[in-house]
């Protein structure tokens, strides 16, 4: 049995091969926007697995930390504590903040917590070096992207603190790394303004009370209680927002993610009808380059459907070619990126199924310039 | 028609364009020709020698007529049958100026595509195909690319791509055209042969009146019309 696609491919093999490759890099790059965007998501959830809590107490009318601007008393904590279906709760604050290394400027979020409170938010298992933090000033716990090492001096705010924990893995949805401090700097880096700040204010006689705020309460449940019951008994006493866990996940993709999604999916559709519109091309290219082959072939009695099988062929074996060579270049080079990329076996798959489908598509242009090819044409007639 | 006839043409025409661009090529054309017989057909260029060969090897459709292979009557003021393509693949063999075999097929696959295209039995074609390329003289070139064989070893392949499906006829047009003198008579001569042996009725189309003499009959294109000559004799 002839098989022409095989034969062909097999004459202008090397060709073929950087065409396939050529695309496949095209290919790739559509696997790292949609890794990007996963990294986005996953990225996104590392507080929340990390923090690993039932309920998020913030501001009434707001969509939390996440999303905007949320402030409520620390002291709320002790009020959630006081209902029966509470186990843990405690006061967090998260901060976005540019840090100096060398002379590179990190942008970074800072998230505070209570260091002798019952909700720690630093996973163990990514601490890669040092502790976690032990004195209530000046110690911070920082992620390894930020490049800096046990021991290294931070200057933030009006403070100096020393590095004594390294993570790994540790970073906010945007992809800027966590870094962690205790409550109490951390209260004072968001909340305590400057001296000038602070003399200006008692002249206008406007006195600093916020240094007992925070960004959000979260809290656990008793295993017994249900937590969205328990999430909308809150939302009726405490005239605050509470979310629950897969509230909280729905706002950092709906809210957060979503207009990122949507720009890295406009940018995938894009280079996916590219990779099309070029396969097309290359399919056309070489249809053309075969027409006296085919014009003879026409000729001599040959059946247009063998000869439609054949580029037929020819397209996906360029197309799946292309997807094999693209999954390696992504996986060559994900790592290079500065944000998080995840790349998933799912998203490969289904990007086969889109090239398989686009393939079938590329194919049409050569398949009508069969058709229509003029049987005599190769021999002038 | 007889069983010897393997081509009968009856008032046969083909014209192309309209209006001012009206170019009448063949006009009432009648011949025949029969089993075994090598059949010249000569005309100065641009008098439709290649056209009318087309529309033998139903390729190219008549305006009207009659045209016979074998025992089937194919047009009649139209193709009679909707597969023009099945009749060339099973009925005829074409064999042209260059040699025109597929250039990423090796020789055996060049010769069987077409038996395969016919759903004749694997082994049976490869087979026929080692059989025709003994015949040739070239049995040792089976799994050789055409780049890789000489010009006058390739038209050998191609005039046996030709006797693949054991055709009624073969239409060759101008298969010495690339070929010197030597060769040219080689070709010619293994036509006659294979007319003779197979008992296959070859149409040539040819500008080399030094292959006349080889062939049983001439037709000649004249003002549009078919003329039939028995001999080189008549021609001059």
């Amino acid at each position: 049995m002839i098989h022409l696609a095989k034969e062909d491919i097999k004459h202008t093999l090397g060709k073929f091969i950087v065409t396939a490759m050529g695309v496949g890099m095209l290919l790739g790059i559509v696997l790292i926007m949609v890794g990007v965007y996963r990294g986005m998501i996953a990225d996104a959830n590392v507080i929340l697995d990390d923090l690993n809590v039932d309920l998020w107490v913030v501001q009434e009318n707001t969509l939390g930390p996440f999303a905007e601007a949320s402030r409520v008393h620390e002291d709320l904590k002790n009020t959630l504590k006081g209902y029966q279906a509470i186990d843990k709760a405690e006061a967090i604050t998260f901060q976005n903040l540019q840090i100096l290394n060398g002379n590179r400027q990190i942008s970074v979020m800072a998230i505070g917590y209570d260091i002798y409170g019952d909700i720690n938010p630093i996973n163990p298992k990514r601490l890669i070096a040092g502790r976690v933090l032990r004195n209530e000033h000046y110690e911070i716990v920082i992620g390894d992207k930020t490049g800096f090492k046990l021991g290294n001096k931070i200057h933030l705010g009006r403070d100096i603190y020393t590095v004594v924990g390294i993570t790994h893995g540790t970073v906010a949805s945007g992809g800027d790394a966590l870094v962690y401090l205790s409550l109490k700097d951390a209260q004072t880096l968001q909340f305590t303004y400057t001296n000038k700040r602070v003399q200006t204010d008692k002249a206008r006689g406007i006195v600093n009370r916020d240094a007992h705020l925070v960004n959000t309460i979260v809290a656990t449940i008793n295993p017994t209680y249900n937590v969205d019951k328990t999430a909308k008994e809150l939302r009726k006493w405490l005239h605050k927002s509470v979310y629950t866990r897969k509230q909280q996940t729905y706002v950092l993709t709906k809210y957060v993610v979503e207009k990122a999604s949507k720009q890295i999916g406009l940018f995938t559709i894009i280079l996916v009808v590219v990779a099309t519109i070029i396969i097309s091309l290359i399919i056309y290219t070489m249809t053309l380059e075969k027409i006296k082959e085919i014009s003879i072939m026409k000729l001599i009695g040959i059946p247009n459907i063998t000869i439609i099988k054949m580029i037929v062929e020819e397209t996906l074996i360029l197309g799946i070619l292309a997807f094999v060579f693209g999954n390696i270049f992504s996986h060559l080079i994900y790592n290079k990126f500065p944000k998080n990329v995840v790349l998933l076996s799912s998203d490969s798959f289904m990007l086969f199924i889109i090239v398989v489908i686009a393939s079938i598509f590329a194919s049409f242009i050569g398949v009508k310039k069969v058709i229509s090819a003029d049987p005599t044409s190769a021999i002038g007639g | 028609m007889s069983k010897k006839q393997a081509i009968k043409v009856e008032n046969l025409n083909k014209s192309f364009g309209k209006g001012d661009t009206f170019v009448d090529v063949i006009h009432n054309a009648n011949f025949s020709v029969d089993k075994g017989e090598l059949v010249a057909l000569i005309a100065p260029s641009g008098a439709g020698k290649t056209t009318l060969l087309m529309m033998i090897g139903c390729v190219n459709e008549p305006n009207s007529g009659t045209i016979w292979l074998g025992d089937e009557k194919v047009y009649e003021n139209r193709w009679l049958t909707k597969e023009t393509r099945k009749i060339r693949r099973e009925k005829i063999g074409f064999i042209f100026q260059a040699h025109y075999l597929i250039p990423f097929l090796n020789i055996i696959d060049n010769l069987t595509l077409l038996p395969q295209a016919n759903k004749i039995d694997e082994k049976e074609s490869h087979s026929r195909a080692k059989e025709l390329l003994k015949y040739f003289d070239i049995a040792d070139k089976e799994i050789a690319m055409p780049s890789q064989l000489s010009g006058g070893q390739n038209q050998r392949v191609a005039i046996a791509r030709a006797l693949m499906n054991n055709p009624e006829i073969i239409l060759a047009d101008e298969p010495t055209a690339a070929l010197d003198s030597k060769r040219s008579v080689d070709v010619v001569k293994m036509l006659k042969k294979i007319a003779v042996e197979q008992d296959v009725a070859v149409i040539m189309v040819t500008h080399d009146e030094a292959m006349l003499p080889l062939c049983d009959r001439v037709l000649i294109i004249e003002d549009k019309k078919v003329v039939q000559k028995s001999n080189i004799k008549e021609i001059e």
